[in-house]
């Protein structure tokens, strides 16, 4: 069975001079344990089609099925269950800025807490979820910054957070918008290879900005331009005519 | 830690509070239901209609001559407490430090205290005593607010005379102008459209003030409200409320729209004086002319006719003869410690009250956290959610458009005179403040963060808790704080109509002509008031300062004149 399986999904969304087409008529088929890399200039929707995935977003037209299963037939607590299966990675990660790198953490585990142990967690946290959050701080290289405030960390150590909180997760789909755009390269190498060590075993999706990083680690490469899916195919296949023609535009503009 | 001390000494001071501040609670439901149902339906009879529109007006005549009086008053003053132009700063570093200058700085610096002087003792005080002084009616009420609306005038005159931006005020030292011609072709001009706008800004607070000012008898509709309340005509109060609930709002609106088009300009850059730029250089000769005629009639529907009559301002100087020296003698000092800490807690109680009442309707009242469109409703639909919040949202723009004064008379029928009514009161105006402060700042957070908790599978409460609290959290605490140091303002006053603290004991004392022991009470508010600021503000700037921006001077408005901003 499929995870992810998508058939001429739309997403329209409303700008300042009218509704504007993020995404036109995608198809999209995504396996168990598949890594995809989404490649593209920016604005194509590759944002949009990220945020459908992790159902925070609804298309409004076509279907996107998880597991099988309509998403837009969901109730709020089903959804909810669906989510908690999957993690993101955002580009600019938004941790809750007053909180601890220990409590931003924990709140991977918000998903399957309910309202009483959440209200706990907050105050004072069961000894079982600190060692495991501590662990996952300790994964992502951040033994002893569990106590700083995440608005008091680097924007690579925020990153770092961001992949504990999906380890606190546990899910099964992990994606990731852009996850590097924002750091340098020797941060950049060091972050992937800890998220694909994280993504080992899981479906992974991901935005790239990085064509090379892309090409090298992923084994199958899905192009998007102007909200519709311009090429995919293995990572082996990808010709620097096919990348020409995605970033076309824009490297007209650029010049 | 900070915050689990502050935390702990906030529930210390509450209980201490509660246990020592001989408010006990118990309600008389019968009054309470007599009262229910005397006040529908309301009296629009047009006999008592016509009463209604000539308290209104006398209102608006206090507020509008109480204004009037504090821009003459406020504006010299202000120019003299001007750090800048007496001082400190490029336009004294280079003057020989003589005798005239050294006699300059020292009246500065005094009417800075007597500055603070006059907007830390409650208007309402000063309507007390202006009473006592000129005899009943809408005169005292303009001079109070006069008075008091000076004080917060000259302060923030002088602090946006401070603030304008130097260059060319330091341009025009050094051709050679003096320190009134830079005053005059460099500050001014630069000022004047905020000077515009925060003046209007007082006048809308002086209708709200002016309003409750009849509770001492003062005049205009306070005085209707003490009267029909007294006669039990309850039918009469609820119209009174509501006319008095339409005149704040209609006062709102039109400050708002003219504060709106100064602040423009000062935007775009033009100067008051010469003229707003938006269609009004034109009409102008039209506009002063009218406010020339607003001002007359404020001024003949405050009583001001009546100052002449003979004797009246050697009554005053009697009376005023008669306050000095204030009582300091030890006995009357000791007596004063139970009402002095009455009147702190009810401050507290009241604020408790407050936090609890208002934080509990700002959750149904924060759209980003009931309106939320983007997933299937809940166990709730999506009309039950709308109705919760459209309701919370009412039920706190009643509880704040109502002024505490007038919540004390409606609490003293249910609960008997006394300071937990002084409490409640205080505790139910403070509650639709706050819940309206704690639902905008919660509205306000930053998404991202509670969007990627939402992303990862976290409920609604979930999200409120775990990233729209932590983010807001310092902000609320800021406003909770500021709001405490405006309710133990009004603390002092409630007793004036029967909620007890300090206000019962300054009122007892001026019914018994004991003038001397009077002032000395007005001292103590003073005292109490500047102590409260200088406390708060120890304790708001590190909090406060860490996450959000410096108070505006609009908040420093607020802050200093004890009047809810919020409409």
């Amino acid at each position: 069975m499929t995870v992810y399986d998508l058939r001429d999904v739309d997403h329209v969304y409303a700008g300042r001079a009218g509704p504007v087409h993020a995404l036109r008529r995608v198809s999209l088929e995504v396996a168990p344990g598949e890594h995809v890399a989404l490649l593209g200039p920016s604005g194509a929707g590759k944002s949009t089609l990220l945020r459908l995935l992790n159902a925070t977003l609804r298309p409004a037209a076509g279907q996107l099925s998880f597991e099988g299963r309509d998403l837009s037939k969901l109730s709020g607590r089903e959804l909810r269950v669906v989510r908690r299966r999957i993690g993101t990675i955002f580009q600019n990660p938004s941790l809750v800025p007053s909180l601890t790198a220990l409590q931003n953490t924990l709140c991977g585990r918000l998903g399957r807490w309910g309202l009483f142990r959440s209200l706990r967690a907050l105050i004072a946290p069961a000894s079982e979820d600190v060692r495991a959050a501590g662990v996952a701080l300790d994964t992502v290289g951040l033994t002893g910054k569990a106590g700083a405030r995440a608005d008091e960390l680097s924007g690579g150590q925020q990153q770092r957070v961001a992949i504990a909180r999906v380890l606190m997760q546990d899910p099964d789909v992990v994606l990731a918008d852009e996850p590097f755009a924002s750091l340098d390269p020797a941060l950049t190498v060091q972050l992937a290879d800890l998220l694909f060590e994280v993504t080992r075993g899981r479906t992974f999706v991901a935005a790239m900005h990085d064509v090379d990083l892309a090409l090298q680690r992923f084994p199958r490469v899905v192009g998007v331009r102007a909200g519709q899916i311009a090429f995919d195919v293995p990572a082996g296949e990808v010709s620097p005519a096919l990348l020409q023609s995605l970033y076309a535009r824009e490297a007209r503009r650029a010049g | 830690m900070r915050r689990a001390a502050l935390a702990a000494a906030a529930c210390a001071a509450l209980i201490v509070c509660i246990l020592g501040s001989g408010a006990h609670p118990s309600f008389d439901v019968r009054a309470l239901a007599a009262f229910a149902r005397g006040v529908f339906p309301p009296d629009l009879s047009p006999a008592f209609l016509g009463v209604v529109g000539a308290a209104i007006a006398r209102t608006l005549g206090i507020a509008l001559a109480g204004t009037a009086l504090s821009i003459v008053w406020g504006l010299p003053l202000g120019i003299l407490a001007t750090p800048s132009l007496f001082r400190r700063g490029p336009l004294v570093a280079a003057e020989r430090f003589g005798a005239l200058s050294a006699a300059l700085a020292a009246a500065s610096l005094a009417t800075r205290a007597l500055l603070r002087f006059l907007r830390a003792v409650p208007d309402l005080v000063w309507a007390l005593l202006f009473v006592v002084g000129f005899g009943l009616g809408p005169l005292p009420g303009a001079l109070a607010l006069g008075v008091s609306s000076a004080g917060i005038l000259g302060r923030v005159y002088a602090d946006l005379f401070e603030g304008v931006p130097p260059a060319p005020v330091v341009a025009l030292h050094a051709a050679g102008a003096s320190r009134m011609q830079v005053f005059a072709a460099a500050i001014w001009p630069q000022a004047a459209p905020s000077v515009a706008a925060y003046t209007l800004y007082s006048l809308e607070c002086c209708v709200r003030a002016a309003a409750v000012l009849g509770f001492v008898g003062a005049g205009g509709i306070g005085g209707e409200i003490n009267l029909s309340m007294r006669l039990f005509e309850y039918g009469q109060v609820l119209t009174l409320i509501l006319a008095f609930v339409v005149v704040v709002l209609a006062t709102d609106a039109a400050s708002r729209r003219l504060r709106g088009r100064f602040q423009r300009n000062a935007v775009h850059g033009s100067s008051f004086l010469r003229g707003p730029v938006e269609g009004y250089a034109g009409r102008r000769g039209v506009h002063v002319l009218l406010w020339i005629a607003l001002g007359a009639i404020a001024f003949q529907q405050a009583g001001f006719l009546g100052i002449a009559a003979p004797g009246l301002l050697g009554r005053f100087a009697r009376f005023a003869r008669q306050l000095f020296p204030p009582d300091l003698s030890g006995a009357f000092l000791g007596s004063l410690l139970e009402p002095l800490w009455q009147t702190v807690s009810i401050s507290v109680i009241g604020t408790a009250i407050g936090i609890a009442v208002g934080g509990a309707l700002a959750l149904p009242a924060t759209a980003t956290l009931v309106l939320d469109r983007r997933d299937p409703p809940g166990f709730l639909g999506r009309a039950a959610r709308l109705a919760a919040y459209a309701g919370s949202r009412l039920l706190l723009a009643m509880l704040r458009s109502i002024p505490e004064l007038v919540w004390v008379l409606l609490c003293i029928l249910a609960v008997g005179l006394g300071p937990f009514a002084g409490a409640l009161a205080i505790g139910l105006h403070t509650a639709g403040v706050l819940g309206k402060l704690y639902a905008e700042t919660l509205e306000e957070v930053p998404e991202a963060p509670v969007e990627e908790l939402r992303a990862a599978g976290a409920t609604r409460l979930q999200r409120l808790l775990w990233a729209m609290w932590p983010q807001a959290r310092e902000t609320l605490l800021g406003y909770t704080l500021l709001r405490w140091e405006t309710n133990l303002r009004v603390s002092t006053v409630v007793g004036l109509v029967g909620g007890g603290g300090l206000g019962l004991a300054l009122y007892n004392n001026v019914q018994l002509g004991f003038y001397a022991r009077a002032s000395t009470l007005v001292l103590l508010v003073y005292l109490l008031v500047s102590v409260t600021d200088w406390l708060s503000d120890r304790v708001r700037k590190p909090v406060v300062s860490a996450e959000a921006p410096p108070p505006s001077a609009m908040e420093l408005v607020t802050a200093a004149s004890g009047t809810p901003a919020a409409p």
